[in-house]
């Protein structure tokens, strides 16, 4: 179903205690507003407004487009406050911080601490192909320290992806948008159906939702991975389930990274999720092994093969 | 008149139900319809739901006690439902028309009327197994009478969900309309949606009928057909009629001999409300949870 015409909040809207700034982002559950606070600290604001069921009207007021969808709207409320009260719980460096939850316009608002810095994908564009291999095993070693608090409080991110990992200026990774973690309660409302990121999401998520586990998001840690070695997303799930294509990161860059870090993406990224690493703690710890240093010289046919990559995508 | 009725829908493996299934009677005619709202569309149960309604409230208007033509009235009928469906999507603002399959059935004098648009089928069982059935409006029953695929072919052929003919939508849809059939005593009809045909066999359907009452036939069907669905299996409804029986265990017995002139009876479910509603005090204290959350955690 595609998106009514949903506006933002104006710019220098007051709501609450909050003066919003502009709005920075937003998908078809929610839009996300910088603002500021009484005083005058920038917070992000994450508006529920699911674009299918609900429309903005008289006064800013949320109003449902039909009876059928403010029962829709209302239990889409509550995947919202599912996701509020899970990361109310997690007081962690790398995982986005909860700082106030309230009512407003007939709908919902979730207040976190805004990050200074830039996404990973936004570090990918600007390195294609070039990132670092330190890089890697340090942001994401960090990262996973912050899905592991995730997982341990029974919440799945469930759309891990490069967008969604946000560098802070002083280079530590933290996890952002947990729109997604409400997938797993969406399953008797098809107003609301899920939403994937093609490339990240792991095959589960498009054939059996009772088999996600915290594999699944191994799995987009993997996709990330891989995105960060290519400079682009492997080959949809879906896509691989029919026919995979996916050239393996230890037959593509085997001489610009280690032949550890290579394993471990491509373990990551088994369609079989029983193959993947069974939990965060295996994959973290293989990935803070030193790695042994790269001596070999690049080889011309592996940099033909890096152009060849490139110049496709 | 006198019949036994029965009618069921499950939701199959489903996350919804879209099928919606009613009857309803007066004095001297009886209506019976099943509508199969489609997948792939969103509101295919708000359309469903709209064309029983519909079906239901014009027969209502017009069977005093009985239709002056069931013929018309089913092709009207059905085309008033298809326009309802088109209104309550423009008052409504919904993004996509949803669409639905149609057959309905009018008994009134002995004999039998149907209609139907999509692939829900009518099928009618006398003494000697099949008498007729509805030939779909889809891609593959149209493969089957080229003599491309077998009648089994059809139930698992890629393109089987593919229809031409539906109610709600920019195109009129066609309705076809049955001649009227003589109906004898025990003869059944049986009404019913793709999830329950895809998985059954017309001798299947005949011997259960036979061996069971008119109701335990019916759920017996629909077990069979729920099991060989397996978990993602369709939504599956389905009424059915004996015409001229009485005192069946389960189902309903009708005689109508005694209703007074102008009054209906009638079963149709309701839209069923969505069932995790969130009502206005547990908004309220979803958010006192998370706050003190947030203050608990934050060390405030």
């Amino acid at each position: 179903m595609a998106a009514q015409p949903n506006y933002a909040l104006p710019n220098g809207y007051l709501l609450m205690d909050y003066r919003i700034v502009r709005k920075i982002g937003g998908g078809g559950f929610s839009l996300v507003y910088l603002a500021y606070d009484s005083n005058d600290q920038p917070v992000a604001i994450k508006e529920y407004l699911p674009g299918s069921l609900v429309k903005r009207g008289e006064n800013d007021q949320v109003e449902p487009l039909t009876q059928e969808n403010a029962n829709a709207f209302r239990y889409g409320m509550k995947c919202f406050f599912e996701e509020g009260r899970s990361l109310a719980r997690i007081l962690h460096p790398n995982v986005v911080r909860v700082e106030n939850f309230f009512r407003a316009n007939d709908t919902v608002y979730m207040v976190m601490r805004y990050e200074r810095g830039k996404t990973l994908q936004d570090h990918i564009r600007a390195h294609r192909g070039e990132v670092r291999e330190g890089f890697i095993r340090r942001v994401f070693a960090e990262l996973l320290n912050g899905l592991r608090e995730v997982h341990t409080q029974k919440l799945l991110h469930l759309d891990i992806k490069p967008s969604n990992i946000y560098i802070r200026m002083d280079g530590s990774p933290v996890l952002i948008d947990f729109g997604a973690a409400r997938q797993t309660l969406t399953l008797d409302q098809p107003l609301l159906a899920p939403m994937y990121t093609p490339g990240f999401a792991a095959p589960e998520q498009y054939t059996d939702q009772t088999m996600l586990g915290p594999w699944t998001d191994i799995y987009s840690v993997g996709a990330s991975l891989y995105s960060c070695l290519a400079g682009f997303a492997p080959q949809a799930a879906d896509a691989r389930l029919i026919s995979d294509k996916l050239a393996s990161a230890r037959s593509t860059w085997s001489s610009e990274y280690s032949e550890s870090l290579l394993g471990i993406v491509d373990s990551c990224l088994h369609l079989n999720y029983m193959e993947r690493p069974q939990s965060v703690f295996a994959l973290q710890k293989a990935l803070m092994e030193t790695p042994p240093p790269l001596s070999k010289k690049r080889k011309i046919m592996a940099s033909l093969r890096k152009t060849l990559n490139r110049e496709i995508f | 008149m006198r019949f036994s009725i029965y009618q069921a829908s499950r939701q199959g493996g489903r996350d919804y139900n879209q099928d919606r299934v009613a009857y309803s009677y007066s004095r001297d005619a009886l209506l019976m319809v099943v509508a199969d709202g489609m997948g792939g569309h969103s509101h295919g149960e708000l359309a469903a739901q709209i064309t029983v309604q519909t079906l239901a409230a014009t027969f209502q208007r017009h069977a005093r006690p009985k239709l002056s033509d069931p013929a018309t009235f089913l092709h009207g009928a059905l085309e008033r439902a298809h326009l309802a469906i088109n209104d309550h999507a423009r008052t409504h603002n919904l993004n996509e028309i949803p669409h639905t399959t149609c057959v309905a059935c009018v008994l009134q004098d002995d004999s039998a009327w149907w209609a139907h648009v999509g692939d829900s089928r009518l099928y009618l069982y006398g003494d000697n197994g099949l008498v007729t059935r509805t030939r779909d409006h889809s891609t593959v029953q149209q493969l089957c009478d080229d003599g491309f695929i077998t009648q089994e072919e059809m139930k698992n052929h890629p393109d089987r969900n593919k229809i031409y003919n539906c109610l709600g939508g920019l195109m009129s849809p066609e309705v076809e309309v049955s001649r009227p059939i003589p109906l004898s005593e025990h003869d059944t009809i049986l009404l019913c949606t793709d999830g329950l045909w895809g998985a059954l066999t017309e001798e299947q359907i005949a011997a259960t009928l036979r061996a069971f009452p008119l109701a335990r036939a019916i759920e017996f069907l629909m077990d069979h057909a729920e099991l060989r669905a397996g978990h993602a299996g369709d939504n599956l409804s389905a009424v059915a009629m004996t015409w001229g029986t009485m005192g069946e265990a389960g189902s309903q017995s009708v005689s109508t001999l005694t209703m007074p002139i102008n009054t209906f009876t009638t079963k149709m479910d309701d839209l069923p409300a969505i069932p995790t509603d969130l009502a206005e005090e547990e908004v309220e204290r979803a958010i006192a949870e998370i706050q003190d959350a947030i203050k608990k955690y934050s060390g405030k």
